[in-house]
């Protein structure tokens, strides 16, 4: 009888998991990444957001193929006043969620700097997905699809539109970025068993490593995916799903 | 018997030939027959009677035997029935017992397997073969059903049984091994996850804290293993990323910035910070405690549940641990810090961390109270900083060589320092301060900054005069004031201190009018009848008095007039000097306007036929502005509404 089979109470919220990872989210003030995290997390936008001051945390567990992930969010100030004091949780985070206003050209300018900032301070291997926000204000737009994913392109990141406030594409980042990340590990670049990268097993996973073969990831490797768990929806023509 | 009918034998006619011979004959034999017959037959019965009869009596014999036989069955059959009639009594009877042994034996089975563990069960609980988990789970539920059971039993009428006693004895020992084994598999457990480095929370190990609760001394005990397990864990994980980074040395130790010191700094609160929040997730899935999706940094109540009570407690001794190091290296860059502009830094870090910490894990834990620690002496070395530079200040002697009227250097690169902190201060601020919060905030580096810059200004000025006495002092103190002002002047709240700067500057722009306005009376020529006026006795005529007589009058009118188209009227080499052009532009205008007042005072005084001016009006018409006043107020490019309003001030 395998150890852990007493499962009684086991709530959703309480499910162990297979990887822990450590996520920032970035950018400009006022684009909209508290909302965007609280919609993720709470499936809601969150009304009468105010300026964040520092950072703020919270997570939540999402479910990719047959794994299980356990995300620790770490929410930024984008004010230029709290740079001093988000900049230091760079460092150790396995991926970067860095967020624009469609709606702000000059959100969008300034991203050279944040990603330099990521890439300066955070793990050589940090995932970045960089998500235009507020799709839904099409009427107000300032920067292109195209643009932007040309830019991120150029700057080898993955890259959708989102919107906080219906909450549209919103879980799609959080799913790429945490994908390459497995990728990453299954191919031996990442180590979760190495404190410091961001990511580290769950009881899940050890006890796996334990009873049977190495990680496999079977279904994450190859094209194909366990049907309906997960579906990620890319904006843009032709764009093919992960 | 006689018919008329042929009589007939058997129904066949007789043909008669003798009428009734033939008859008589007939019935004689037949008579004859018959007796014949008769006696034979007779015979014939009474030898067969007599063969029934003897028959009969051998017959009877026999009867007369059964019948005693019979009698004897009958009587033997009776006493038999009276004897089978005890026995199935007595089988009916133990048929009953039978039944009622069977029912107790089945009530005691039920019992039995009602208030004891079977083997399987035993075993689950006591082997080492039988992991933690769901057997041993239902095993334990088990011994405990057992014992709610009986104690319902034993409240009863009967009262505590022998059997209850012996039952709750049994399970209790099962169930203290049982709390054993989960203690040790817990302890093992903990250690497994301080060596993998991962802080996930199966259900088994949840289950098995949960049920661990219902023995105090075991639980205390695994909490505190798990706590010392935790501070181990923690601190050998903070060396690390101080001393050696992830993985191959990316990103790299915290140590390695140890230069940049904020940076050093933060880095270090921020990786304490994320352990503590990862911490806290840890315990609320180890204690089945649902996250509240609370957002780490908002306002947590403290003192609620005991579950909370415990994560407090864990919390705080499993990052105690990391207090020492990190004080010792906070307090080294604190200490090595030569700008106090960093140092406010540092302070304005530390204190946004130790509020942090404290909203997180509580006032009284050990990190917090090492921050408030840590904050109140960043703020100390800072304070002690800006006061030394306050010191400095002071005893900065004045460069006599210096000529100039402008703010001296150190006073400029005082102020770059108070203006860079203010720019902290206010990038510090959160928006939802009250004003007093906002001033308060501030009030004690402004004093101490902001004092020193002007006392030194004021007496370093006093004693150059001396040495110096052509050198320019209001004009000096008034910029150098009016520079001190225009940096804070920026910032809400220095309002108290820009108050009293202008208080300051305001009574150097009066003595600086004053002075301003005797010169130009003095540069227009009308310095000695406007002294006349006023020292003239009550009784004299002013035309007697030698610098008002005509003659003089009309040689100082004219100078006026001459000075009128002179460039005196809107610039002031002195003026000049003031660095803040509207400061400049006050005193002139302040003092055109008392000149104007004293032109005017003099225009009314010759016209009063007491002073005994002959021609008055020729004499104040020869030379602009022809004694109007209105005119002058024009040529002065000054509203005539304040006119009167140095009128009384001549003199
Ligand atoms: N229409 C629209 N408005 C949005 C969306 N997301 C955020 N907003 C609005 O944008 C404003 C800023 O959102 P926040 O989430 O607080 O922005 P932030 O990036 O966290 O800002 P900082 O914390 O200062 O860095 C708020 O007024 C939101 O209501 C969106 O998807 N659509
Ligand atoms: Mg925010």
């Amino acid at each position: 009888m395998p150890v852990d089979d007493y499962e009684a109470d086991a709530t959703e919220l309480m499910e162990t998991y297979d990887f822990l990872m450590k996520y920032i989210v970035i950018g400009e003030a006022g684009t909209g990444k508290s909302c965007l995290l609280h919609q993720f997390t709470h499936n809601s936008f969150k009304d009468h957001s105010q300026h964040t001051i520092g950072v703020e945390f919270s997570s939540r567990t999402i479910k990719l193929g047959e794994k299980r992930i356990k995300l620790q969010l770490w929410d930024t100030a984008g004010q230029e006043r709290f740079r001093s004091v988000t900049r230091s949780y760079y460092r150790g985070a396995a991926g970067a969620i860095l967020v624009y206003d469609i709606t702000s050209r000059a959100s969008f300018t300034n991203l050279a700097q944040w990603l330099a900032d990521a890439r300066a301070l955070a793990s050589p291997y940090l995932v970045t997905v960089l998500v235009g926000n507020k799709s839904d204000r099409e009427e107000d737009r300032e920067v292109e699809w195209a643009e932007a994913s040309k830019w991120a392109a150029e700057n080898d990141l993955h890259f959708l539109e989102a919107s906080s406030l219906s909450g549209d594409n919103v879980e799609a980042p959080f799913l790429l970025c945490t994908r390459a990340i497995l990728l990453s590990i299954e191919s031996g670049i990442l180590d979760p068993e190495k404190a410091g990268s961001g990511v580290s097993y769950g009881d899940r996973a050890l006890r796996r490593v334990n009873s049977s073969s190495r990680l496999s990831f079977g279904s994450l490797s190859g094209n194909r995916r366990k049907s309906g768990t997960i579906k990620l929806r890319l904006p843009g023509p032709g764009k093919k799903c992960c | 018997m006689r018919s008329t009918h042929k009589p007939s034998v058997n129904g066949v006619a007789l043909d008669e030939t003798v009428p009734g011979d033939i008859a008589a004959g007939a019935r004689k034999n037949l008579r004859r027959d018959v007796e014949s017959k008769l006696a034979e037959s007779s015979r014939k019965f009474l030898k067969a009677f007599g063969d029934v009869d003897k028959q009969l009596d051998t017959l009877q014999e026999h009867i007369a035997s059964m019948r005693t036989q019979c009698d004897e069955a009958q009587t033997q059959l009776e006493e038999t029935s009276e004897a089978c009639k005890a026995l199935l009594d007595r089988a009916g009877s133990l048929r009953e017992e039978r039944q009622a042994i069977a029912t107790r034996q089945s009530i005691v089975t039920l019992f039995l397997g009602q208030f004891t563990l079977s083997e399987d069960e035993k075993e689950a609980i006591l082997s080492r073969d039988v992991p933690v988990g769901k057997r041993f789970f239902a095993a334990m539920d088990k011994a405990e059903k057992i014992r709610d059971d009986c104690r319902v039993l034993m409240t009863g009428e009967d009262g505590p049984t022998k059997a209850g006693l012996e039952i709750l004895s049994a399970t209790s020992g099962y169930l203290e091994q049982a709390h054993q084994k989960i203690f040790r598999w817990c302890r093992s457990e903990i250690w497994q996850m301080g060596r993998d480095n991962q802080l996930d929370v199966g259900p088994s190990m949840r289950e098995a804290i949960r049920r661990l609760r219902q023995h105090p001394e075991l639980f205390t005990e695994a909490l505190a293993y798990l706590s010392q397990t935790r501070q181990a864990t923690l601190l050998g994980a903070f060396t690390d990323a101080l001393t050696r980074g992830g993985p191959g040395g990316l990103p790299r130790p915290i140590e390695l910035h140890a230069h940049d010191p904020l940076r050093y700094v933060g880095d270090m609160l921020a990786w304490v910070h994320q352990a503590i929040a990862a911490e806290r997730e840890f315990l609320e899935s180890l204690f089945g405690v649902r996250g509240d999706m609370r957002m780490v940094g908002s306002v947590r109540t403290f003192g609620g549940s005991v579950e909370e009570e415990w994560m407090g407690e864990l919390m705080d001794t499993a990052v105690g641990k990391l207090c020492t190091p990190l004080k010792v290296r906070v307090q080294q860059t604190v200490r090595s810090q030569e700008s106090s502009i960093t140092s406010y830094k540092i302070a304005n870090l530390l204190q946004f961390y130790m509020l942090t910490m404290q909203r997180t894990i509580g006032e009284a834990a050990q990190l917090s109270k090492t921050l408030k620690e840590l904050t109140d002496m960043a703020y100390q070395i800072f304070f002690d900083a800006i006061e030394a530079q306050g010191r400095s200040l002071l005893r900065v002697a004045p460069d006599l060589d210096d000529i100039s009227v402008s703010p001296p250097l150190v006073v400029l690169d005082h102020a770059q320092v108070l203006r860079e902190i203010m720019v902290v201060y206010e990038s510090s601020l959160a928006g939802d301060e009250t004003e007093e919060q906002l001033l308060s905030g501030f009030r004690d580096i402004l004093d101490k900054m902001v004092d020193p810059a002007i006392e030194s200004c004021l007496t370093s000025s006093e004693e150059k005069q001396k040495f110096r006495p052509d050198w320019d002092k209001p004009v000096f103190v008034l910029n150098t004031l009016a520079y001190l002002q225009s940096v804070i002047e920026p910032f809400r709240f220095t309002a108290e201190k820009q108050g009293v700067i202008q208080g300051l500057i305001e009574a150097k722009i009066l003595q600086l009018t004053e002075e301003h306005y005797k010169n130009i009376l003095t540069e227009a020529g009308l310095a000695e009848p406007i002294a006349a006026i006023g020292t003239r006795q009550p009784n004299e005529p002013l035309s007697r008095l030698p610098a008002a007589q005509p003659a003089q009058l009309q040689a100082a009118l004219r100078q006026f007039s001459l000075w009128l188209s002179g460039p005196g009227v809107v610039e002031s080499p002195r003026l000049s000097q003031l660095t803040v052009q509207s400061l400049a532009a006050r005193v002139q205008q302040a003092s055109l306007e008392r000149l104007a007042g004293a032109y005017r005072r003099l225009c009314e005084e010759v016209r009063k036929p007491k002073n005994k001016y002959e021609a008055a009006a020729t004499l104040l018409g020869s030379e602009r502005p022809f004694g109007q006043v209105h005119l002058l107020w024009q040529i002065f490019g000054l509203q005539h509404s304040g006119e009167d309003e140095y009128a009384g001030k001549i003199g």
